[in-house]
């Protein structure tokens, strides 16, 4: 039995295996280095970086539901100074491949992040997720991913300015996800991030209020997954830029739906809450599918599929 | 998570679980490789369900501050609140549980100082007290512990078995002094002095108060529904004095009282 190839490229970068974490899931990464490199991780996607630093939400901002949860950060991160100056160097150090996912109340301030990191240049960073899905901030973020053109302005002025290859980060909150996934395939993104959370709310019997601070909140954890993999299959069946599939992963057979659904590479999550060797598991059992598949490589499975999808 | 140091994970052995209370348990795991690091103030998450269970629900671990260390055993003192502390309350001797840990920000054990120190302690609170006497062996200590009655004093036996002076005030008057927590420290607590107090949060602002209108120093254990617990899905924030938010499981669960405002 030989080795499994779990090499990859999704949009032009090259990764080592199709695991990557979440945005706001893993930080900047210095936790889960503390217990495994962080090359072991196909990339990490950092927090959620915003021009100047965000405070986020204030009051309770987590709550547990049925098989997931619930959370209402509101995005708060040091900015992308901090990332610059703090973050980048170390993750550098790591040997992590770093994607950044940004964040702006306005296409100027998503730009303006953008073009920071571009002109320092940090040698770390593989490519650029545009978050444009985040239910929890009001101004910025969701509001691009409500309406397809909004989404289409965003894309096309980040797609101008970056040096490195523009995933996108698209909300399930919409009736179609379709017309969004091709207005920013059109306006210039290399790649779809799909899904973020799902809107939601629990309510405390005791004082019959909203649990969460912010009232509403982002669903997320194995609850969501059926959902996420439709929107995957959907996606993929109507664009042809590559596709990474988030939600609800635990397994690798779960990251292996998402992959027959059409996804490239998947991101974990709400998992490593739980177990934050979630993400090395799963790569394990991704690996331990192809072999017992007959899959020489991830690349094998990925095209069998592509030539599915195209057929 | 780097300036707390080591935290591990580990399948630890169920080695007796009482209901010791009418909503609470005690836990005692044998956990070789975790037990040994804790430092009092310190929690432990707990995965509810035996080991090789697969499902997904509840999601996630339940923070657990740890009440006793006992060479590779720890005794942890919880309520049943919900679905996943009952379910907890379910495993038996020789059962698996997995946990992560210890986590969090301890008490100020290292300090030198020379002044008396209080652990002030209001029911599900008083667990941790317990560790914090027995690491502080060199210091002045007294402890006083309350609760709505006597048997709420969840983990004052563990309190009093570390031999310091041990005060005990109930709202009903069931055990000890009939009043709450800052009715005795107030009696006792001069300019200086230090307390280090664990329990609700109103029970954590009077004695904040307390401690300012006296000038003596106070630190405040404090809880806050968690996600990760380890520092990543900054969740579990609590508002600074000074401006925005820190995270109770790496900044916490132990603070200064003037670094955080608990209405914030």
């Amino acid at each position: 039995m030989g080795e499994v190839d779990l090499n990859i490229a999704v949009a032009g970068i090259p990764i080592n295996n199709p695991v990557w974490t979440a945005s706001g899931c893993c930080n900047y990464g210095r936790e889960l280095g503390t217990l495994y490199p962080l090359r072991e991780l196909g990339a990490i996607v950092v927090k959620g970086t915003s021009l100047d630093p965000w405070e986020g939400n204030p009051g309770r901002r987590v709550a547990e539901t049925p098989s997931g949860m619930l959370n209402a950060i509101g995005l708060q991160n040091p900015g992308v100074e901090h990332l610059l100056r703090v973050e980048l160097p170390w993750l550098e150090q790591q040997g992590a491949t770093v994607v950044v996912n940004v964040v702006g109340h306005t296409v100027a301030e998503y730009v303006a992040v953008i073009q920071r990191l571009a002109e320092a240049g940090p040698t770390s960073v593989a490519a650029i997720e545009l978050n444009i899905s985040c239910p929890n901030v009001r101004e910025g973020g969701i509001e691009f991913g409500r309406d397809p053109s909004a989404a289409a302005e965003v894309t096309r002025a980040a797609a101008r300015v970056t040096p490195w290859p523009l995933f996108v980060k698209l909300s399930p909150n919409v009736s179609d996800i379709i017309p969004f996934a091709r207005a920013v395939a059109e306006a210039g993104a290399d790649a779809l991030t799909l899904i973020n959370t799902l809107v939601g709310m629990d309510i405390d019997l005791a004082s019959g209020r909203p649990v969460l601070g912010n009232t509403t909140g982002g669903l997320s954890g194995p609850a969501i997954l059926p959902v996420a993999l439709r929107m995957v299959w959907d996606v993929t069946h109507a664009v042809r830029i590559p596709v990474v599939g988030v939600g609800g992963i635990r397994s690798g057979d779960d990251a292996v739906r998402f992959l027959l659904a059409g996804a490239q590479a998947v991101q974990v999550g709400t998992a490593i809450f739980q177990d934050p060797w979630a993400p090395i598991r799963i790569r394990d059992g991704i690996e331990a599918y192809l072999r017992a598949h007959g899959h020489r490589s991830l690349r094998s499975l990925v095209d069998a599929v592509r030539h599915r999808l195209d057929g | 998570m780097d300036q707390n140091g080591l935290w591990r994970c580990e399948d630890a052995a169920v080695v007796s679980q009482q209901k010791s209370g009418p909503d609470w348990y005690r836990l005692t795991l044998r956990a070789p490789a975790i037990a040994p690091l804790v430092q009092a103030g310190q929690f432990v998450q707990v995965r509810v369900h035996p080991d090789g269970w697969i499902g997904s629900d509840p999601l996630l671990r339940r923070p657990l501050s740890v009440c006793t260390v006992h060479q590779d055993e720890l005794t942890l003192i919880y309520r049943v609140v919900g679905r996943g502390s009952f379910i907890l309350s379910q495993r038996q001797a020789g059962e698996g549980i997995n946990l992560l840990g210890p986590l969090g920000r301890p008490f100020p054990l290292t300090a030198a100082e020379q002044c008396p120190l209080f652990l002030v302690g209001g029911g599900l609170g008083i667990p941790p007290l317990a560790l914090a006497a027995k690491q502080t062996p060199g210091r002045r200590r007294t402890a006083i512990l309350g609760a709505r009655s006597k048997s709420y004093l969840a983990g004052a036996e563990e309190v009093a078995a570390t031999g310091i002076p041990v005060l005990v005030i109930t709202e009903d008057g069931s055990s000890g002094s009939t009043g709450r927590v800052t009715d005795l420290l107030a009696k006792h607590l001069g300019p200086g002095d230090q307390v280090w107090a664990c329990g609700p949060d109103a029970m954590l602002m009077a004695v904040s108060a307390l401690c300012d209108r006296t000038q003596a120093s106070c630190w405040l254990s404090i809880e806050r529904p968690m996600a990760c617990g380890f520092g990543v899905c900054i969740g579990c924030t609590v508002a600074r004095q000074r401006g925005g938010f820190a995270k109770t499981c790496v900044d916490g669960p132990v603070f200064r009282s003037t670094e955080v405002n608990l209405l914030g």
